[in-house]
């Protein structure tokens, strides 16, 4: 039983993974990112019930705001990097190129 | 009292070199801006200086009421340096020998950053001089108050640095700038000695303190060997710095300064600093006589080289620096043959009378709107007759006339040449005195009497202002009588200085007869009378400028050594620079430091690749060193 809640986890971790590594669109990347945030909620909250302690679903609740604030920054990042190029494309922005 | 006057030998050097910070830090701040008044800098910069003179003057007078074996003031400031067995802490000593030199040191340095406020009126960067100044003053003070070698090489680089400097202050015109690094480069010459010489001396005797009082009381520990070679660095170092043979040079040249930084740098004090280190170092040079003699075959050899460059010159400032030299030369003889209080006592009136010299021909100068050729010059003696009288006094002392300071401490130093047997070096002595009164007055002469040369510049001379004349006047009566504090026994004096000296200086007294000691004085005179006669003759009535021919020509052109210098030094150490910049380098050294240079190009070559500027490539790095990461702590954990 456990067991399926943690796989659910894991794949909608790497799900996550695959979209930040292989989308191009900015926002794809952005909701992938989320994507994983939650993946880890789930896997928090399942040790939770596992060990029949709060610890976990509290640090849960924290991501959910840690998440919250963090989306409004980064919609704001998003938005000015629209400004600037005009595009969303990641490959656009590569200034660190060596 | 003494615990004050302990304090006092810290705030002494402290004093100027506040001034110098704060001078300094006035003039940085606003020298792109609106200035502060020049009138400020000058309160200012003659504050320290007054302030260490009235504080020596207290010390001194401490001293004196000590008992003669405790006439010795020590305050250890802070510990300086330790490195294993070597301890060094920045101390400051007053004993007889540096309480003298602190006295005059003071109170010349007062009097001529007094004359200063007068003589660079006009001067764009007032601030900046004064500055040096005070700099210089606070290093000499060092120099004359530490308490080991190590201290006083502090101050003797300080001193360094600031003739370099001021000898350089009028850096627009190329050839001071190059008069300054000549003084500094041949001075390093020196301090390669010094340094040499301290080395070794640790290396004999450090191990039980490096300080005057603990080397004093070891230094017959001192191998004999070891001690002559600490003895002839040490001179190196003095030569450098005292502008003796080989490496006087630089003294004329350093003349390109302002005049009174000619007074009281290259004259009164920082040239004198080697005959103070040799006086310091008299229980050393005790030890060996061989080391003294060649000192004092230096010193008289220099002095009689230097008059008869002397004798040539055209420049008024060119006369007072040779005949600075030579002077230099009568000390170095004096203290060579162990007659330490002689020499120190020549220092002593030397500062008096040079200074007093160089200020009258900077308030000449300053007459004759910055014309420094005695042949365009000429009947000066009624528009200045200040200057006239005090540089007669000057000159009169500088000639050894009796009863002028110059006399008796001259006169002393050829009966201990005499006395002691040295009767080669005693008449070279003789010889070079008659030559400084002929050449002392020549410049008189031609300066002062006869007729103007430039009717015009004439015209327009006039009496500098009273913030000049009133320090010349000073110095005119410390020129007068600062022989009587020396005043020989032969006339019934009481020899107040020689005896003052007693406990710091090993002298050796020679002693004689009445009648020799009648004899050495009178040839001294004769020779005094023979170059005033000879100079009135030649000069007396006027003059123009000579043609110089045959030997004349050959000392007028310094015996060409200057150029035999740069042919023998200069020009090979530049063919050196020259081939070690244009083969050697790209040649030789190039090759492996390109090779290095090509391994960091490649490899950079390399690892550019994985920076793709990519965010998602970046993210795929995360993912892969996250999962080793993670891997291996589940390895470890199971």
């Amino acid at each position: 039983m456990i067991l399926n809640y943690l796989t659910l986890s894991i794949i909608l971790f790497c799900l996550g993974i695959l979209g930040v590594i292989s989308r191009r669109n900015v926002f794809t990347v952005f909701m992938s990112i989320e994507l994983m945030l939650n993946a880890a909620n789930l896997a928090f909250i399942t040790f939770s019930r596992l060990h029949v302690s709060m610890d976990g679903q509290v640090l849960a609740m924290m991501v959910i705001a840690v998440a919250a604030a963090e989306a409004s920054l980064a919609l704001a990042v998003v938005i000015l990097l629209h400004k600037h190029k005009g595009v969303l494309d990641t490959n656009i922005f590569s200034l660190l190129k060596g | 009292m003494e615990q004050t006057a302990q304090f006092y030998l810290g705030l002494i050097p402290l004093m100027p070199l506040i001034g110098a910070v704060l001078i300094g830090l006035m003039h940085v701040t606003t020298c792109r801006g609106e200035r502060f008044p020049d009138k400020l800098y000058a309160v200012l910069a003659c504050i320290g200086p007054v302030l260490s003179c009235i504080m020596a003057f207290q010390v001194f007078s401490l001293l004196r009421t000590l008992p003669v074996e405790h006439r010795i003031l020590v305050h250890k400031v802070f510990t300086w340096i330790s490195v294993g067995e070597l301890k060094i802490s920045m101390g400051f000593m007053a004993d007889p020998l540096s309480s003298l030199m602190l006295l005059f040191v003071t109170f010349i340095g007062s009097l001529i950053h007094v004359y200063s406020i007068g003589y660079m009126a006009d001067d764009k960067t007032y601030a900046k001089f004064f500055g040096y100044m005070n700099l210089f003053l606070g290093s000499m003070l060092i120099l004359v108050l530490g308490d080991g070698p190590v201290v006083m090489f502090v101050g003797w680089e300080g001193v360094g640095l600031c003739s370099y400097l001021l000898i350089s202050y009028y850096n627009e015109d190329t050839s001071n700038v190059l008069a300054g690094n000549k003084a500094f480069i041949v001075n390093r010459i020196g301090d390669l000695g010094f340094v040499l010489g301290m080395a070794f001396l640790f290396w004999g005797i450090g191990a039980n303190g490096f300080d005057y009082v603990s080397l004093k009381t070891n230094a017959h520990l001192l191998p004999q060997a070891t001690c002559l070679l600490v003895c002839l660095l040490l001179f190196v170092g003095a030569t450098g710095k005292s502008a003796q043979i080989p490496l006087y040079v630089w003294l004329p040249d350093a003349m390109a300064g302002p005049t009174p930084v000619s007074a009281l740098i290259h004259a009164a004090t920082m040239v004198t600093a080697g005959v103070y280190m040799v006086a310091r170092f008299s229980f050393l040079y005790i030890q060996v006589p061989e080391a003294g003699e060649v000192v004092a075959w230096i010193g008289i050899l220099t002095a009689l080289v230097s008059a008869i460059y002397g004798m040539f010159q055209d420049d008024i400032k060119k006369v007072l620096a040779y005949s600075t030299v030579s002077q230099l030369g009568y000390m170095f003889a004096g203290v060579g043959l162990s007659a330490y209080s002689a020499g120190i006592f020549h220092v002593f009136t030397h500062a008096f009378f040079k200074a007093l010299l160089f200020l009258g021909a900077g308030s000449v100068i300053y007459a004759m709107h910055h014309e420094q050729n005695i042949w365009k010059m000429g009947g000066l003696k009624k528009k200045l007759p200040v200057t006239y009288l005090t540089m007669l006094v000057g000159a009169l002392a500088l000639s050894g006339c009796p009863p002028f300071s110059g006399f008796f401490s001259k006169d002393e130093i050829l009966f201990s040449a005499y006395a002691s047997g040295h009767k080669e070096i005693w008449m070279i002595g003789v010889l070079v005195a008659g030559m400084t009164a002929y050449y002392t007055f020549r410049m008189m002469f031609v300066v002062f009497h006869g007729q103007p040369h430039s009717k015009t510049s004439f015209d327009h001379a006039h009496e500098p202002p009273p913030v000049m004349t009133v320090p010349l006047v000073i110095l005119a009566a410390g020129a007068l009588l600062a022989g009587f504090l020396n005043f020989p026994e032969l006339f019934g004096g009481h020899q107040m200085v020689s005896g003052w000296l007693e406990p710091s200086v090993a002298d050796v007294h020679s002693h004689a007869e009445g009648s020799t000691e009648w004899m050495v004085m009178g040839a001294s005179v004769l020779a005094f009378l023979i170059g005033i006669t000879t100079a009135f003759v030649k000069f007396g009535k006027g003059a123009e400028l000579p043609v110089f021919s045959g030997f004349a020509k050959f000392a007028y052109n310094k015996f060409y050594i200057d150029e035999l210098y740069d042919m023998l030094f200069v020009q090979p150490y530049k063919t050196i620079g020259a081939i070690i910049w244009e083969d050697f380098d790209p040649n030789v050294t190039d090759g492996p430091r390109k090779t290095v240079a090509w391994i960091y190009e490649l490899a950079g070559d390399i690892f550019r690749l994985v920076q793709t500027g990519y965010v998602r490539v970046y993210a795929i790095y995360m993912v892969i060193g996250l999962s080793l990461i993670s891997l291996l702590i589940s390895q470890t954990l199971n």
